[in-house]
Formats: structure tokens, C-alpha cells, sequence
């Protein structure tokens, strides 16, 4: 057994618990990890909360004490996500005309979208379970949308390639355009469902709203524009996606400043009170 | 986020295993008893979460108010019937957070006016190894938050992990470099006088 395999036995191991066999062996001849789990084990002086302060806290919830609703499982949540998310696409699509799906083939109409409704998903997930603190989480909910917009860039290289555009920048600037007009719409509807859950970071939350709003704008580009440039899709389609993340970021800080700030301003007064 | 009317079928969904899970869906239907007697279940528990990483009494009782006020305010995003120790410490982590910003914004205004006297460790005089708060204290934030969730809160890695919004992989990645800057440290700390202190990294 290395020092190595010992952090495994440490991070179970309580104060009854008897260590297995091997771990005892190098325990006895390693004497940095015998120190740790000396160290661990005895743990840091016990200390209590002031029963003035115990009885602060009874005072001031039991004052304002009343019956609620547990929030609706995630699945209700996720349709409500999809049932936005379908909503503003098939509005701006039809609103835009699909001219890039008749020029798309099979082939790629099935990555691309596969991809966005991918995408879309993982986030839709993420966000039920952000409404919920202490939920279960597979991927880092802090590395996901980075995460989706590099998967929906690497379908977009493997489906496109580059082509001669003249009017890079003009047509480019109208194709963010139309998408962002679908991400405010997008993000609204979304933030309807989200308003009752209890997100720990409004950043990430934010960031979070922000890509899947973005996902929605990306779709509609790809529904309409007829442009098949590799590098007008990364640039301007995906830019889409990044701008509204980020948009969504710089919200979402903004919210939580603001929230934190009437906070402190109503708390204020319950510190002060003593309890009944 | 409004409270809303209480759920009808709730009483088929009262939970089993941790005390603490039961008091929180009666807390959830506004039972009083219930409230009172998870504040007193989990409070002290809390409390040591906070006092272990601040390295202040008055501060840890500050932030234990304030977990009290979030937990009262976002108490409906508690499912009943799931593990409430994760859910309690995911507003934990996030009131720790954010007292450590606030902590920072007020100490990068500040301005010394006097010398601070050193830190217990690195008293010449000592023989013996030192105790595990000043240890604790050596390692970064968020090595420090999982290691007292680990051995202090008794938590497992599945619900630190749940509880930091991360993934238990990354928990065990933390937890090994916790114990590795440990090893380091116990081993410049051990009785070799002649040994320099300080973290070997």
C-alpha cells in the first residue's frame, strides 16, 4: 500500500472505525501518513454555538413560520425547458424562413441539430438541478457551457468547411443580430421556470440561462441561414452563443449583487431582535 | 419565490434514515417543534463547519445566523425523502463563500497600523506537532472546506460533492492534495530543530 492508496482508507475512515490490515502495516513504517490520521482522527477541539445565539435563530424563524409547497420534480422543470426552448425556435424559424435547412443534407442536418439538442439537454439538466441546492451532478456545472459550446463547434467543423465569402462581416453582423433577437425571448421564458428555485451562484446560474438561450439562437440561425462558410458559422452563428453566455454571466453577477445588497438590508433588523 | 399552499400527499413522503430529514419536511409544513428541534440537531454541527475555517467564534456565530435565514428562505427547494445533510451544507458552502469575499473586500481596505503578532506555529518554543485548526488553516480555501466536511462534519464524498456542486472526483482530487500538503507540513514540523519550517511544497 502507498501513501497514495492510504488517502482512500483516510477519506472513510472515523474515529471507531478499525483500519484494514495493509493500511496498519504502513501506518507502522510510514510515518507522515501515521501523523495525518493522528492528526485527523483527533480533530480540531470540540466547540458549541452560544445558546443565545441557538435561541436568536428559534425566535426568528419561528416568527415568520408557514406552510410551503417542495419545489416540482426535475422533470416538470426539463419539459418546461423544452417546451421554451422548441417555442422560440419554431417562432424564429418560421418568422426567418428555413432557407438552411433545405440546403443542408441529411448527414448534416442530423450532427448539427443532434448536437444543439445535445447541448440544449446538458444545460436544461444542469439548471434543474442548480434550482436545487445540493443536488447530484456528472460534469462540473461550472465547466458545462465552455463544454457546450466546444462540442457544438467541433459538430459545425466536422459538417462544414471553409469557403469563399465575400461579405464576411456585413452578412455576419446580420446573422448575430437575428440570432440575439431569439435569446432575449429565450432566456425570459426559461427564467419563468427558474424563479422559484434557490440557485447557490447566480453567475453560473446565469452563464447557465445564457448558453441555453444562446443554443436556442444558434438553432434558428441554422434553420434559416443559407451561408455554409465553416468560418461564418464558428464566427457568427457560435458567437451567438458565446455572447449570450457571457451576457448571461454578467447578469447573473449583477443579480447577485443586487440580491445580496436587499438582503443585508431586510436582515439587518433580525439580528437586532432578540428571541420570544 | 414565493411560499406557497403545502403539498396534500406529503405526509406519504416522510422520509426515513437521517433524524434530520423527517424534521425538515415537518419544518417544511410549518411545524414548530420541528424547526426548533433541527435548529438544535444541526446548528452545532454547523457551527463547527464554520468555526474551523474562520478561525473566529464571533464569525462563525454571524454565519451560522445566516445559513438559519437562507435555509428559512429556500426551505420549499428541499425535496422531502432525500438526503438533507448535502442540501444543508450546498447553503453552508455558499454562505462561507461569501463571507470569505466579504472578508477580502473588507481586509484589502483596511490598513495595517500595527505589527500582528506570528502565528501559533511557528513558535520556536514548540516540541509538540500542532493541532489540527492550525493545520486546517495552512491549506488553501478549498482544500480546507472539503477536509473539515471529510473530518469535522463526517460527511462522506458523495455529499461533499453534491454539496460543492462538483463532481466526487474532484472532491477526492482536493482531498488527496489536502493530505499531501499535510504530509509536508507534519514532516517540518516533526522534533528535527535543525529542519527549516515553513510548507515544502
Amino acid at each position: 500500500m502507498t501513501c497514495r492508496d492510504m488517502d482512500g482508507v483516510i477519506n472513510s475512515r472515523s474515529r471507531d472505525s478499525a483500519l484494514p490490515p495493509e493500511a496498519s502495516e504502513h501506518i507502522g513504517r510510514c510515518e507522515r501518513c501515521r501523523e495525518v490520521m493522528r492528526v485527523l482522527i483527533e480533530g480540531p477541539e470540540i466547540r458549541q454555538p452560544s445558546e443565545s445565539g441557538v435561541r436568536l435563530i428559534h425566535g426568528s424563524l419561528l416568527r415568520d413560520l408557514r406552510p410551503v409547497r417542495p419545489l416540482a420534480p426535475s422533470s416538470v422543470f426539463l419539459a418546461g425547458f423544452a417546451i421554451s426552448f422548441l417555442a422560440v425556435a419554431v417562432v424564429g424559424s418560421i418568422q426567418l424562413h428555413a432557407y438552411g435547412w433545405n440546403v443542408l443534407s441529411v448527414s448534416a442536418k442530423i450532427v448539427v441539430f443532434a448536437s444543439l439538442a445535445l447541448g440544449a439537454g446538458a444545460l436544461a439538466l444542469s439548471m434543474a438541478r442548480q434550482m436545487r441546492p445540493g443536488s447530484k451532478y456528472s460534469v462540473s456545472p461550472n465547466l458545462l457551457p465552455a463544454g457546450v459550446l466546444l462540442l457544438v463547434a467541433v459538430a459545425m467543423m466536422a459538417v462544414f468547411h471553409s469557403r469563399e465569402e465575400k461579405a464576411f462581416v456585413s452578412s455576419g453582423l446580420r446573422c448575430l443580430s437575428s440570432g440575439l433577437k431569439y435569446v432575449i425571448p429565450g432566456a425570459v421564458l426559461t427564467w419563468l421556470w427558474l424563479r422559484r428555485g434557490a440557485a447557490q451562484s447566480p453567475k453560473l446560474m446565469g452563464a447557465t440561462i445564457g448558453g441555453f438561450a444562446g443554443l436556442i439562437g444558434v438553432t434558428v440561425l441554422e434553420v434559416h441561414c443559407p451561408n455554409l462558410n465553416l468560418y461564418h458559422i464558428l464566427v457568427w452563428h457560435l458567437g451567438v452563443l458565446l455572447l449570450s453566455a457571457l451576457g448571461g454571466l454578467a447578469l447573473g453577477a449583477a443579480v447577485g449583487v443586487v440580491g445580496k445588497w436587499r438582503h443585508y438590508r431586510s436582515e439587518s433588523s433580525y439580528r437586532l431582535r432578540p428571541a420570544r | 419565490m414565493q411560499p406557497d399552499a403545502v403539498h396534500p400527499d406529503l405526509g406519504a413522503l416522510v422520509p426515513r434514515g437521517h433524524p434530520a430529514e423527517h424534521l425538515m419536511a415537518l419544518y417544511q409544513q410549518a411545524d414548530a417543534s420541528a424547526a426548533a428541534a433541527l435548529v438544535d440537531l444541526l446548528s452545532p454541527q454547523l457551527y463547527r463547519f464554520f468555526a474551523s475555517q474562520m478561525g473566529s467564534t464571533n464569525e462563525a456565530e454571524d454565519m451560522l445566523q445566516e445559513v438559519w435565514l437562507r435555509i428559512h428562505r429556500v426551505r420549499h427547494t428541499y425535496r422531502p425523502g432525500e438526503p438533507v445533510l448535502p442540501w444543508v451544507y450546498a447553503i453552508a458552502h455558499r454562505v462561507r463563500i461569501d463571507n470569505y469575499r466579504k472578508r477580502n473586500r473588507i481586509s484589502s481596505r483596511e490598513v495595517g497600523t500595527d505589527v500582528l503578532p506570528e502565528l501559533q506555529v511557528q513558535n520556536d518554543q514548540r516540541t509538540d506537532l500542532p493541532p489540527f485548526d492550525e493545520m486546517v488553516a495552512t491549506l488553501p480555501e478549498s482544500q480546507r472546506e472539503v477536509l473539515v466536511m471529510l473530518k469535522v462534519n463526517g460527511l462522506s464524498i458523495e455529499e461533499i460533492a453534491c454539496a460543492t456542486a462538483t463532481t466526487p472526483g474532484a472532491v477526492k482530487q482536493k482531498a488527496h492534495r489536502a493530505y499531501e500538503r499535510l504530509r509536508s507540513l507534519l514532516k517540518s514540523a516533526t522534533p528535527k530543530q535543525t529542519e527549516p519550517k515553513g510548507v515544502a511544497q
